[in-house]
């Protein structure tokens, strides 16, 4: 078994041949075909592909809200049986709380873990002051943009003190406009506050502006078909020629895989 | 929401009810409607003289304490059970199991068909007087905290799970608060439910109360009484159903659409 | 068929059998109440065995509340179905006028606000007083019930249409008359049938009191008489007949709708 990526460190997240079948009732569906993966500690990693590949079930599996059929999934050296507080996820469909206030979301892993009142505010208010909705921190999310309720998603993940962040294309849902800015912002938080994040996304030019490393799945089932390492400074321009000769490149990728 | 007063609307709604009143003076003056309707001013000066003259035993507001109290004691209690079993229902596939199908046979049976029995179990007292009213709401609470308990976004669950809750926390911070709105549909049903049951079961057998006080104008062929009944019985209605209204929209702000 | 599918249907037999064995507990413990331990006397609460009984008596015995069930339930039915198509046929064209025109909807909606806060029991005395105890106070009082529900769901059904959709058939030239038809009223027919379904429940409800209160036949005299009478056996009887037909009428009901709204039902 080939493995990708070269380590500084131990990596952080380590799948070994994971594979992941689906069984329904009136068929079986393999979704994700021997995947190994290391993640180094701090590292932005983007899986890229498809529309309907496995990415959403990879970040699944990491979290633990799936278990592979076969393999393995470790974390910060245990292995994954169950959803944890160590990763946290933000979603596409931003999955806030609807009855929680922008306050009552970002504290809502803190007050879980039984940290007190005082602490546990100060957080929250230090990550809802990170992702700019200071002053919002009262409204419910059916009163916010969709932007807005991404940015509450990212700080709720980051509030609870996760080792790994786990991100299921949570722009996809955000008109273009919306899109540019998050990402610049996204990159700017993390820049401040760094974690180890898988990023799952199908939009190259996302993938190139936060990637410190893409690796490009294929159709279901789903294997790693390669993978490519961004080495252009932070903060990218997009337009850019050695960003858009990456681009390029991960598009002669993935047009050979279909 | 703040609407812009309107005043086409308001002159039109003034001439729709003062239409109404003329036609009723009319049709209760110069008419042989006049032999069995009273007119409305017979109706206000009566309503206005059952404030301090008694009917039966007790002055109006006397009748709709009482009624207005077996309301609230038979509802709080079934509305507490309603939503126990119903979240129990709806989070339990045992629970599901074992108390669904009692709850369906006996579901279609409407609250008012249980007069007799209950009257024949525990006698004409206050105690089934309760009980009605508590069946009267205990079908629509539980049935919409069943299909709200159901309907918890698995997201949401999953999502309280990654950021490290526990299952007794994901119940009281997650699932109890997302059904809270349609809980509070079926509350809102279920009140008015349990106000008319308690006008049944006081019709049929009671001393007062608002349901006692229009049977008695029946018995008595008294329409004014009836129809004072009618009006103050329909105002508490409207205050209840408003209460009820200003409660969710408190709790529930997070539920209501910006438009 | 794989390991899940019967994985999947193992759990489906368990959880039936419990649902089973619950429904036996119920009829077991109600059978102890009564035929073995005597709780309670049998005029008060009846043993399921005596309530069969007496289902299987009344078929054919007209003692002693004066009609056989079948009777009883034509009554019943009569009175209802009476009231209930009235308010629904009445109530209906209403909402939709009220929603669609504006000058009614202005005039027409303040006297219905008027009247609605007040439940439809509460009817009940002044009907009987104004109609006496036939069919027509009683068939008076289900229209009340009925016609309410109706007239705010078709009338909210209406004013849910979107402009958008007005937009569209107004570039194909429809006229106002078109669009009400093509446009408004099939976009107002899941609401229009939820007001069915609501005035149905409401109106079976209704029937109950009225005939308590007001008649000499029907399953609410069954109920009412045979408490003076102490025959809890025929109380139930008659209780579990008006459940069952409130069942059938629901079922047809949603039998009705599958077949006329189609684009499915939101909600």
């Amino acid at each position: 078994m080939e493995h990708h990526g070269e380590l500084k460190h131990d990596p952080i997240i380590s799948m070994r041949n994971v594979c992941k079948t689906y069984i329904s009732e009136h068929k079986t569906n393999e979704v994700v075909r021997d995947v190994s993966l290391d993640v180094a500690e701090n590292e932005f990693v983007v899986l890229f592909g498809p529309g309907q590949c496995g990415k959403t079930t990879m970040i699944n599996l990491i979290a633990g809200l799936q278990l592979p059929t076969s393999g393995e999934v470790v974390v910060d050296g245990k292995k994954v049986t169950a959803p944890g507080p160590d990763r946290g996820v933000v979603y596409q469909t931003t999955a806030l709380f609807p009855f929680c206030t922008v306050m009552g979301n970002v504290e809502f892993g803190p007050k879980s873990r039984g940290i007190d009142k005082k602490t546990r505010r100060e957080r929250a208010e230090y990550f809802i002051k990170l992702v700019g909705l200071e002053g919002f921190e009262k409204s419910f999310p059916n009163q916010l943009s969709g932007g807005m309720r991404q940015r509450v998603g990212i700080a709720r993940a980051y509030a609870n003190d996760p080792k790994v962040m786990l991100m299921d294309e949570p722009f996809g849902h955000l008109d273009a406009q919306t899109r540019y800015m998050m990402e610049a912002e996204l990159e700017k938080i993390w820049q401040k506050e760094k974690r180890t994040v898988v990023f799952v996304t199908n939009n190259s030019e996302e993938a190139v502006y936060l990637a410190d490393r893409i690796i490009i799945l294929t159709n279901t089932p789903t294997h790693i078909k390669e993978e490519i390492k961004v080495d252009l400074p932070r903060p990218r321009q997009y337009s850019d020629p050695a960003f858009l000769e990456i681009r390029r490149k991960i598009e002669e990728i993935c047009d050979d895989t279909l | 929401m703040k609407r812009k007063f309107d005043l086409e609307k308001t002159v039109y709604a003034v001439a729709a009810i003062a239409f109404f009143f003329l036609l009723w003076w009319f049709l209760t003056t110069f008419t042989p409607v006049k032999e069995t309707t009273p007119g409305p001013i017979e109706v206000l000066q009566l309503l206005v003289s059952s404030f301090y003259t008694p009917i039966g035993n007790k002055v109006i507001i006397g009748h709709l304490l009482v009624s207005l109290r077996r309301v609230l004691v038979g509802f709080s209690v079934a509305t507490i059970i309603g939503i126990v079993l119903g979240i129990a229902m709806g989070t339990s596939r045992w629970a599901e199991a074992i108390f669904k199908p009692i709850f369906e046979l006996l579901r279609p049976i409407p609250p008012i068909a249980w007069i007799s029995l209950v009257i024949l179990f525990f006698g004409i007292g206050e105690t089934s007087k309760y009980i009605l009213c508590g069946i009267g709401a205990f079908t629509n609470v539980t049935l919409n905290a069943y299909t709200g308990a159901q309907n918890v976004d698995p997201e949401l669950i999953g999502c309280a799970r990654m950021l490290g809750t526990s299952e007794r926390d994901i119940f009281f911070r997650v699932i109890l608060p997302s059904c809270t709105p349609q809980i509070f549909a079926g509350m809102q049903v279920a009140l008015s439910t349990s106000w008319m049951a308690v006008l049944a079961a006081e019709m049929v057998g009671a001393q007062e109360g608002c349901g006692w006080m229009i049977q008695r104008g029946s018995d008595t062929l008294n329409i004014t009484l009836v129809m004072v009944g009618m009006i103050v019985i329909g105002l508490v209605g409207m205050l209840l159903a408003t209460l009820m209204r200003t409660i969710e929209r408190r709790l529930c702000s997070w539920n209501i659409m910006e438009n | 068929m794989n390991e899940y599918a019967i994985q999947k249907r193992k759990e489906k037999i368990k959880f039936g059998i419990v649902s089973v064995i619950s429904l036996c507990v119920f009829f077991g413990v109600w059978y102890l109440c009564t035929a073995v331990l005597h709780l309670k006397p049998d005029y008060v609460l009846p043993s399921p065995v005596q309530v069969v009984e007496a289902f299987f008596e009344k078929l054919t015995q007209t003692a002693p509340d004066g009609a056989t069930l079948g009777g009883h339930i034509l009554a019943s039915l009569q009175v209802a179905l009476t009231g209930y198509l009235l308010g629904a046929v009445i109530g209906i064209p209403l909402g939709i006028a009220m929603a669609w025109f504006r000058k009614v909807d202005m005039f027409v909606t303040p006297l219905f606000d008027l009247i609605r806060p007040v439940p439809t029991i509460a009817w009940i005395p002044l009907m009987i007083l104004w109609f006496g105890i036939g069919l027509g106070a009683k068939a008076a009082i289900i229209f009340v019930s009925a016609f309410v529900p109706c007239v705010i769901n078709a009338y909210a059904g209406i004013k849910q249409t979107k402009p958008v959709h007005l937009w569209v058939a107004q570039t194909f030239g429809a006229s106002r008359r078109e669009m009400l038809f093509t446009v408004a009223i099939p976009t107002a027919l899941p609401l229009i049938f939820t007001g069915l379904r609501i005035s149905l429940g409401t109106a079976w409800m209704t029937l109950c009191a009225a005939e308590m209160l007001a008649s000499n036949r029907g399953l609410g005299y069954m109920i009412q008489l045979n408490r003076t009478l102490a025959r809890a056996d025929l109380i139930v009887v008659a209780m579990l007949t008006i459940g069952v037909i409130g069942t059938v009428f629901t079922v047809g009901l949603d039998a009705l709708e599958k077949k006329f709204v189609k684009g499915g039902r939101r909600g």
